[in-house]
């Protein structure tokens, strides 16, 4: 198992925080935390990854000589896609308020201090 | 015994899905006393587990998933002792006070504030009581979204948005944290449930890169929930803008949970594989307690938003929380276990309290409000009593939890650090106090050249808020705080169930061997006078420092532009964007792994 998935998660992680950490637009950041989140999808799926492996369906096919890929953590990045989509559903809401109130979308341009 | 386990937690949540399906189609009341029910039931069935798990272990297996002794642990396990209990209990209980306040706070309590609110507490008690990693992980994000959209629940006024805005994205990136902490343990374990990773990374006893990056990322991706410098940004601003009722499990309860969960996690799953490094961790996390406790004391006292301060207040105390589980002994363990029950007590009275003030004066700010809460009786003994009891007077408050952990650091050769603790006790103590004799009392000068503006609030959407039931529920809170100090019964019930939490290895025998854990003796607690000392420190030095600030105008002005010049970084610092948040996030990060990479090494 070659270590590329591995890199790269961390290398989408880090352009994830790197776009939140510029942004000047609320909608954009929302896009950068959805990048991050990928960024553990990758991750999860590659420690499941088998070499030759097949989809874990074990009902009405038969198992001997099979490999496959782990199911758990595939059903941890379902999981993990449920919680992003009502991250994500929440952060965007939250944006189009704040466009409703000021304008605009940059968080820059928002009160709270100190 | 079997069914009260899951229902504690399952409670709250359906009642939160009825009120959701039926509360649009029934007046409030209905969706009221339903959402009361939903929290009071959990509350007694909670108080019932943690009666009958005072000897041992219980675990919960759902759809009776029971591994057989020694082989593979395939279902998701509630594992239940007595912190984590009494943890759920009390999130369920202040879930219920909140609700009692809110009934005659929020418009006759709209149900779907009321469906969140139930959500959030379910959440909170499961979290308490899971024993594995990945429903950690879920307990954490599904408390975090109720809590994001609880936050910006005055969704028609920008700052509960930017705070809301802010506080996701911080918890969001935190939870990631764990996320790829918990695939790294799994790919290495092959499992979930604590006891099982636990068990599995001491038999393979390999400290290498893998298990050290995934401790350093569970335990950063917690600490970012418990609010710890550099990660605390968010909580200001969503303790700022959120409704009072809900600042109260915010404050009370849900930044401990972070807290619970890094010794949790450190005692089952890392403690056999990582023990002989207990010296770095013990002297990183202590550092970050430190840091955090001092900066929370010190923004605390440049507040004039009254929830705001509150806040710091809370990032204070929660440094001090962590210094006592950093000490990685079942003494300083048992302090923060009690020291969290009366600082959320406590600490849910002043922000009820600040909740009167918003309601019936229509503001929020210290200085706006000089003297202006003096009809407001009940709501400034309560804000006193509160006080007193994060001050740490003898034998009441937060006294047995502060000196748990100051013995605790003693014992270990710390002797600094209960001037630490103490330190940032006054600190946040004599804010509190300031601000209260101002509005409450009217004494004090009327300008504070050192306090920071922000904007102001407006109050909630109610006619006429039914302002002695608020006082009421205020009032019962304050006392159950400063009272819980002088039950001393309950030093000896926290030791005991401290060196149940801290013995890993009979948690990992009792889930997957169904072994009976042996009750440890614990060497019961006396008060020492250097406690007694300690605490008339906090106690005297609160309240003097209270008068000082209150005359800060009297200063002269190169005194006080010198002492604002010194402290604008770390007011610059506190800047409201989520970029720079996130920024300090990723730095504190790459610090405490280096940091703790560099020592292992």
């Amino acid at each position: 198992m070659s270590f590329v998935p591995y890199a790269l998660a961390v290398w989408i992680f880090l352009v994830g925080l790197y776009g939140i950490v510029t942004s000047r637009n609320l909608i954009h950041i929302t896009v950068c935390v959805t990048v991050c989140q990928s960024a553990t999808y990758v991750l999860l799926l590659a420690i499941g990854y088998r070499t030759k492996g097949t989809a874990p369906v074990f009902a009405d096919i038969p198992t001997e000589g099979r490999r496959v890929v782990d199911p758990i953590v595939q059903s941890l990045t379902l999981t993990d896609i449920v919680v992003s989509v009502a991250v994500a559903a929440l952060l965007l809401s939250f944006a189009l308020k704040a466009f409703e109130h000021h304008r605009s979308l940059d968080p820059a341009e928002m009160e709270l201090k100190g | 015994m079997n069914v009260v386990v899951p229902l504690v937690v399952t409670l709250p949540l359906l009642a939160a899905i009825v009120i959701v399906l039926v509360g649009k189609f029934l007046p409030n009341r209905p969706s009221t006393v339903m959402a009361l029910l939903g929290a009071a039931t959990p509350v007694v069935l909670a108080a019932v587990l943690l009666s009958r798990v005072t000897s041992s272990l219980y675990t919960y297996w759902f759809g009776d998933w029971r591994p057989r002794s020694g082989s593979y642990p395939l279902g998701i396990a509630f594992a239940v002792d007595r912190i984590g209990a009494g943890l759920a209990l009390f999130a369920l209980a202040l879930l219920l006070a909140a609700l009692l306040y809110s009934w005659k706070y929020i418009e006759e309590s709209h149900y779907l504030y009321l469906a969140l609110m139930l959500c959030f507490g379910g959440a909170l008690a499961g979290f308490a009581l899971t024993g594995d990693l990945f429903n950690l992980f879920v307990f954490f994000e599904l408390m975090s979204v109720a809590a994001f959209a609880l936050t910006a629940y005055k969704i028609e006024e920008p700052s509960p948005l930017q705070g809301a805005f802010n506080f996701a994205v911080s918890n969001t990136i935190g939870a990631f944290l764990v996320v790829f902490g918990l695939a790294l343990l799994y790919g290495r374990t092959g499992s979930l449930n604590l006891a099982e990773i636990g068990k599995r990374l001491t038999e393979d006893g390999r400290h290498d890169g893998l298990v050290v990056t995934a401790f350093v990322l569970i335990t950063c991706g917690f600490l970012v929930k418990a609010a710890m410098v550099p990660f605390h940004f968010w909580l200001a601003d969503a303790h700022a803008t959120a409704p009072a009722p809900v600042c109260v499990l915010f404050s009370g309860v849900m930044v401990e949970m972070g807290i619970y969960a890094v010794a949790r996690v450190y005692w089952v799953v890392f403690d056999g594989v990582l023990g002989e490094f207990q010296h770095p961790i013990r002297d990183l996390l202590i550092g970050v307690g430190c840091v955090t406790a001092i900066i929370g004391a010190v923004m605390c006292g440049m507040q004039r938003h009254i929830k705001r301060l509150l806040a710091y207040s809370t990032i204070a105390h929660a440094g001090c929380f962590l210094i006592g589980i950093a000490l990685l002994t079942p003494d300083g363990l048992a302090g923060t276990s009690l020291y969290v029950l009366s600082h959320g007590l406590a600490k849910g009275a002043l922000f009820l309290a600040g909740g009167i003030l918003l309601a019936t004066k229509g503001g929020i700010d210290e200085l706006l409000l000089f003297g202006r809460g003096r009809d407001l009786h009940g709501a400034k003994v309560a804000w006193f009593v509160a006080a007193l009891a994060l001050a740490s007077p003898p034998f009441l408050g937060t006294f047995t939890g502060h000196a748990l952990i100051d013995d605790g650091a003693s014992a270990l050769g710390l002797w600094w650090l209960p001037a630490v603790v103490a330190a940032a006790t006054v600190g946040s103590t004599a804010a509190i106090l300031r601000a209260g004799a101002r509005v409450f009392l009217g004494i004090g000068d009327r300008e504070d050249p050192l306090l920071s503006e922000n904007p102001s609030e407006s109050p909630p959407p109610h006619e006429e808020p039914n302002i002695r039931w608020l006082q009421a529920v205020t009032l019962l809170l304050a006392f159950a705080g400063l009272a819980v100090g002088a039950w001393t019964g309950l030093a000896a019930n926290a030791q005991e169930a401290a060196h149940q939490f801290t013995d890993g290895l009979a948690y990992t025998n009792t889930v997957l061997d169904h072994a009976p854990t042996l009750a440890v003796p614990a060497e019961h607690w006396r008060t020492t006078a250097e406690s007694i000392v300690w605490s008339l420190v906090t106690l005297f030095g609160s309240a003097a420092l209270a008068v000082g600030s209150l005359y800060r105008d009297r200063l002269p002005r190169s005194v006080t532009d010198r002492i604002g010049g010194v402290l604008h970084p770390l007011r610059a610092a506190h800047s409201g964007q989520i970029g720079d948040y996130i920024a300090w996030l990723t730095f504190g990060v790459a610090v405490i792994g280096g940091l703790f990479a560099f020592t292992v090494r």
